[in-house]
């Protein structure tokens, strides 16, 4: 606001030195804030800024002491080496897949819980399906390890032989056709129900008059869900693909709870690919992970600002 | 004619809300159940791992195990003092850079603003942050939860968009009066974002409590490990401590630091739900 009023006085007046002075009375005067700003800023700098200078390791080989320029060799390994492109392609599968299936599950569910009508019901849901979202991913990996183990201490192996669904244990998470489906169950479980959160809010600003109308008009219920409730529903939903969509390539932790070396070529990501690169092999190559670290920040931000339009376009703000 | 349509209608609205009561308590169901039987493993000496919700030899040894054995409680402790202590400096990062961004006659304002927004658009990624912390000394210590979950950008923000909902007319009375920035900050703004301080701590305290790959990453010392890191090492590497007592299974022990894995968080749960909501749509729907 001042400062249009200085752009208006400097304008009018013609007088620059009047607009000089003002900037430095005006930073003298808001001295208290910058010193506030000031572990803000050095936090900050320490944390995100200095390890983006040593991105210039992804054009040196980094081994033990050893740095040297290589110029775009790590890039030229990167591509062509075969593992990574599936780890990329294992990135977007998984975390799209996983995205739709949650974001599928909690508007079915917000639906049922927006027609519920007896109220006590509705927070029990609400608070029982919240639950798991608090939960550690290494805590829920460590239940369905449990769990689905095909040892004799496995509950779910265990249980079905005793009902006599299966003759033999099932090794769930070893196997390569159900890694995947078990992957997004457990994802499903634990995030579905927080995923209500936002459509509930959606859900609760809808204009009741709407359905007051409807009733006039003889509408039945479904016919009040399908015309009313989802089509209030399809903005939230746009924008809450469009938030997850710019973080895809970021799947990490879901997967490295979760994957083991029997499962890699459905299970690696991006991510644990670095992982894999860096701290697991005797004399790791830091120019090389950082290279692959710096293609996946690249299409990140890209993918982030992409998405940052989109939200402009859908909703009037964008998303940073 | 009349009475046979309303009739019907009657009875589709009860055969509706009959499938909707089915549909809540299944999927309470299979939130729920696979919770009760961590629970009642966690009391289970010898483990009929069936069907069973109920423990068949009830013990508490797995719990005692877990509070006498240094190799686990040890863990535990760091998880709490990192939790508390990246929690208070992180809330103190959000609340001081939210309020400034929050002065528009400010000189730089939108400099401050643009360096923060850049680090959620571009990250220099995990190796070279893994040589910053190296550098540091942070590798191998505990201390790298606090410094690496202590500031986010994201809280900031959620911190400054929840302050400028604060009535300009309040801090401009205690301007005139002669309050200093500080001051209004601490006597003004703080008191009345009691709410928004809750929720936004409690963001803080579940990304670090419940953070176990950072730990994964960065530390091998066991002195130093967190209980998430330590809960993962036992199930999937089977590197259990000894138990003092001998009567009970390893999977007793290993659901049993699953609940204390999750207790605290559900333990406060109830009290705090609406706390715990509300950081969710003060981000999400600003609308």
């Amino acid at each position: 606001m001042s400062r249009k009023q200085d752009k208006l006085a400097q304008q009018v007046l013609g007088d620059r030195t009047l607009n000089k002075k003002k900037l430095s009375t005006r930073i003298w005067n808001n001295r208290g804030y910058y010193l506030m700003f000031l572990p803000v800023f050095i936090f900050v700098l320490i944390i995100y800024y200095w390890p983006m200078l040593g991105i210039r390791y992804s054009f040196y080989s980094y081994k033990l002491r050893d740095i040297h320029w290589v110029g775009l060799d790590n890039f030229k390994a990167l591509f062509g080496d075969k593992n990574f492109w599936r780890a990329f392609k294992n990135t977007l599968e998984l975390s799209i897949t996983k995205l739709l299936l949650n974001t599928f599950a909690a508007v079915l569910i917000s639906v049922f819980i927006n027609e519920m009508a007896n109220l006590i019901m509705k927070k029990t849901v609400q608070t029982i399906i919240y639950l798991p979202h608090f939960m550690s991913y290494a805590v829920v990996a460590a239940i369905f390890t449990l769990f689905l183990s095909p040892s004799s201490t496995g509950f779910v192996n265990e249980t079905l032989k005793h009902w006599g669904v299966i003759d033999k244990s099932i090794d769930f998470l070893h196997n390569k056709a159900l890694w995947r489906p078990i992957f997004y169950l457990i994802n499903m479980w634990k995030e579905t129900g927080w995923g209500t959160v936002i459509f509930l809010a959606t859900l609760s600003g809808i204009n009741p008059e709407l359905y007051e109308a409807a009733d006039i008009d003889g509408a039945t219920r479904l016919q009040k869900v399908r015309y009313i409730t989802f089509p209030a529903l399809g903005n939230t939903i746009i924008v809450v693909l469009i938030l997850n969509l710019a973080k895809v390539l970021n799947m990490f932790e879901p997967v490295f709870v979760l994957y083991n070396t029997r499962v890699l070529d459905v299970s690696n990501v991006i991510s644990t690919y670095i992982y894999n690169k860096t701290f697991l092999t005797p004399i790791p190559d830091y120019g090389y992970s950082t290279a692959v670290g710096l293609f996946k920040s690249t299409v990140g931000a890209a993918l982030m600002l992409a998405c940052n339009e989109a939200s402009k376009k859908v909703r009037g703000r964008g998303i940073i | 004619m009349a009475d046979k349509t309303k009739f019907h209608k009657k009875s589709g609205v009860h055969a509706f809300d009959v499938i909707l009561y089915i549909v809540f308590i299944i999927i309470c169901l299979i939130v729920i159940v696979p919770m009760w039987k961590v629970i009642v493993d966690s009391f289970n000496a010898r483990g009929v791992y069936q069907f069973r919700l109920w423990p068949k030899d009830f013990t508490v040894n797995g719990y005692l195990t877990i509070f006498t054995t240094n190799k686990l409680y040890r863990p535990f402790l760091n998880s709490v003092i990192t939790t508390v202590l990246g929690t208070l400096i992180g809330l103190a990062l959000a609340t001081l850079g939210g309020y400034v961004l929050n002065q528009y006659d400010m000189p730089g304002r939108n400099a401050f603003s643009m360096f923060l927004m850049i680090t959620m658009v571009f990250s220099g990624g995990m190796i070279p942050e893994y040589l910053v912390m190296k550098q540091l000394g942070l590798v191998n210590s505990m201390w790298i939860l606090v410094v690496k979950h202590g500031m986010n950008v994201y809280n900031l923000v959620l911190m400054k968009n929840f302050f400028e909902g604060i009535p300009a007319s309040l801090v401009e009375a205690a301007k005139i009066d002669g309050c200093s920035p500080m001051g209004i900050f601490f006597k003004i703004v703080l008191p009345l974002s009691k709410a928004a301080l809750a929720s936004i701590g409690l963001m803080f305290a579940v990304t670090i409590w419940n953070d176990y790959s950072t730990v994964q990453i960065y530390i091998q010392k066991p002195d130093q490990v967190n209980f998430q890191y330590m809960l993962r090492v036992m199930v999937m590497d089977g590197d259990t401590p000894p138990s003092p007592y001998k009567n009970i299974s390893q999977e007793t022990l290993y659901y049993a630091a699953i609940v204390c894995a999750i207790l605290p968080f559900m333990a406060a749960y109830p009290f705090l739900q609406k706390y715990f909501v509300k950081g969710v749509n003060v981000g999400a729907v600003k609308e």
